[in-house]
């Protein structure tokens, strides 16, 4: 089964970058060798497994999403949601806000949909930030996430 | 009936980041609404201790929605406080990259956000009033608008050299030259670029022919305009003066960008992180103005490639030469700078300088300021700077351009919010017309990236002694 592992934040901004560390855990335990760079060349193809990380979701990554089976996105996520390490199954459908150029998971798998007449089976792993400074290391208590979330993620692509 | 306020408020990735509050009388009409922003990021205090020359790389980091924009503002400011203006190649390759930033900016904004509205109407069902919605009418125009955004994000990586934060532009220059074959794969791109945003321009005209009476009376007021020119008054992106115009269309004043503390205040309300500019002049507000597409094209008096111009007579005979004043044109203003910047890829890369090595200036005589102003999307965008003799930050201040249309947003969305709503029936559609009027000016608030999972719209009607009385969401 061919399979997206996408994630997506800010890694500038502390905990928004969570996906970046959660995707390298990911990686580390499905032995393969985590990028170094977050920057780098990306996406990495292992065989089945694709490994991506964006700063975020965009209209033209649906392009993309086409050819695969599963897809897992990872993400951080504010207190609004109540889980600290939150998995939810995303279906199709649509948000829009006034203020940004902003897209949701739901948003990108429509136009998934309607693009490649195709859904694939998609989780959003999201974990909750605590802190956003301007830095690249997590805070403690997210980073304390990143075990459970990546144990969570390798019990669903098994 | 009991007074009573609505709330909106997009539960961001920030929280408490910004909101649409309406009230309403005793009769259920609108007393007042406002756009109020409850956050403020201040990544002013975090720049000071840096080196110049880091700014560039730091600021775009910022934000995860306009990065582009703030990287080569950023470099401007660091031109000027090396005292190291860029080569014309190097000037080159910037606006090459602000015009891919542009056009996908833009070409976004038009399509995927304010289309559905304009294509399917403020009142369509929710659930298909979207850029899904758009796809499923119109499959083959979606996938046209997806790849026009492609091609302006593939001008800023082939410049940028890499996909996240590129690094390219520097106080002084840029660090990479364009290649041959990086030029003809951006050209490969250019005639269905043209023929998208040639398509926009023909829905938001006709959507305009069939509304007249809703573009009319939605959110028209007059201000002032504000951004930067050439030395003739064509529209300029990149570089230029900068022009203010009051609202009878008359030349107020026309100056260097570095000078813009002489002519801009900012007046502070206690609702809002979000302060209001304004032209000291006149004060506040008699001296706000608008920025962005709508203020740019009224600032202009021609576009220097011919595609884009006649569409400006066009656009400029809709109110006889003086300021079209409709905040719903602001998303033909866009389009016609999109086109604009679209044809201008191609002026750029005819340039006999453009694959010039002669990109980075080296030659520093440090000064204690300087000021990098640039047309971003949304509009004005200030960087200043001050620096020790070493080059390190002691000050900075920006001004961003959602900051300068902060006032207009806010009298847009009491304007709409007067017009349509007038009882206590609120449907969906009425509130998607308050949204719109602050869509229109396609704001920033944010100095992160994105929301995660739903970003569901709370609507509160509270009465005057703020109890709930109501609650609207939309998932």
């Amino acid at each position: 089964m061919k399979t997206l592992f996408l994630g997506y934040g800010n890694i500038d901004r502390q905990d928004d970058g969570v996906a970046w560390h959660l995707l390298c855990e990911v990686m580390r335990r499905l032995n393969y060798p985590p990028p170094q760079d977050p920057e780098g060349e990306m996406p990495i193809i292992m065989g089945d497994f694709t490994f991506d990380f964006q700063l975020q979701l965009m209209p033209e990554i649906a392009n993309d999403l086409g050819g695969y089976d599963r897809i897992c996105l990872m993400d951080a996520h504010t207190g609004n949601v109540p889980n600290e390490v939150n998995i939810e199954h995303v279906n199709p459908s649509y948000q829009s806000s006034p203020f940004t150029h902003h897209m949701t998971a739901g948003t990108l798998l429509s136009l998934c949909e309607v693009i490649h007449h195709h859904i694939p089976e998609t989780i959003l792993v999201s974990v909750r930030g605590y802190e956003f400074l301007f830095t690249r290391s997590l805070s403690a208590a997210t980073a304390d996430l990143i075990d459970p979330a990546a144990e969570q993620i390798i019990n669903w692509v098994k | 009936m009991v007074a009573q306020k609505i709330t909106i408020e997009p539960v961001t990735r920030i929280e408490g980041h910004a909101k649409v509050t309406i009230r309403l009388d005793d009769a259920g009409k609108v007393e007042h609404a406002y756009l109020h922003v409850n956050e403020f990021r201040g990544f002013e205090k975090f720049c000071e201790g840096r080196m110049v020359f880091e700014m560039p790389n730091i600021t775009p980091r910022i934000c995860g929605i306009c990065p582009v924009s703030h990287h080569l503002a950023s470099s401007k400011a660091g031109d000027a406080v090396m005292g190291a203006p860029a080569p014309r190649p190097a000037q080159l390759l910037r606006e090459l990259m602000h015009m891919g930033q542009i056009v996908q900016s833009h070409g976004m904004h038009f399509f995927e956000l304010a289309g559905p509205d304009l294509l399917l109407g403020f009142d369509s069902d929710p659930a298909t009033r979207n850029v899904v919605g758009l796809l499923q009418a119109n499959p083959e125009l979606t996938v046209k608008a997806v790849n026009l955004r492609k091609w302006g994000q593939e001008i800023i990586a082939t410049l940028g050299g890499r996909r996240i934060h590129p690094v390219f532009s520097v106080p002084g220059g840029v660090n990479k030259a364009l290649k041959k074959e990086e030029r003809e794969a951006i050209l490969a791109g250019y005639d269905d670029a043209i023929a998208t945003i040639k398509i926009g321009l023909d829905i938001i005209k006709g959507w305009a022919q069939a509304n007249v009476e809703d573009i009319n009376k939605f959110g028209v007021f007059p201000t002032g305009y504000f951004g930067l020119v050439d030395p003739e008054n064509a529209l300029e992106l990149y570089d230029g003066q900068i022009r203010l115009l009051g609202s009878d269309g008359k030349q107020l004043e026309k100056f260097e960008p570095s000078h813009y503390l002489d002519y801009i205040a900012e007046h502070v309300e206690n609702w809002s992180y979000l302060k209001f500019p304004y032209y000291k002049k006149l004060g506040y507000p008699k001296g706000v103005y608008r920025v962005g597409p709508l203020g740019r094209l009224n600032i202009a008096e021609k576009i220097t490639t011919p595609l884009a111009n006649e569409e400006l007579k066009k656009f400029k005979a809709m109110n006889n030469g003086k300021p079209v004043e409709n905040t719903l044109h602001y998303h033909y203003a866009r389009m016609i700078e999109c086109l604009y910047a679209a044809e201008h890829v191609k002026d750029l890369l005819d340039d006999p300088d453009i694959f010039s090595t002669d990109i980075l200036n080296t030659c520093h005589n440090p000064q204690p300021e300087g000021v990098g102003v640039i047309e971003a999307p949304r509009g004005t965008l200030i960087h200043h700077y001050w620096a020790d003799e070493h080059g390190k930050i002691e000050k900075v201040n920006l001004i961003v351009s959602t900051g300068h249309n902060n006032w207009a947003m806010c009298e847009a969305v009491d304007s709409v919010a007067k017009t349509y709503i007038t009882g206590p029936n609120i449907t969906e559609g009425l509130l998607n017309r308050v949204e719109a009027a602050v869509r229109a000016h396609d704001p920033c608030l944010s100095c992160s990236t994105h929301a995660v999972g739903q970003m569901p719209i709370i609507i509160e009607v509270r009465d005057t002694q703020d109890n709930l009385v109501q609650t609207i969401s939309r998932d």
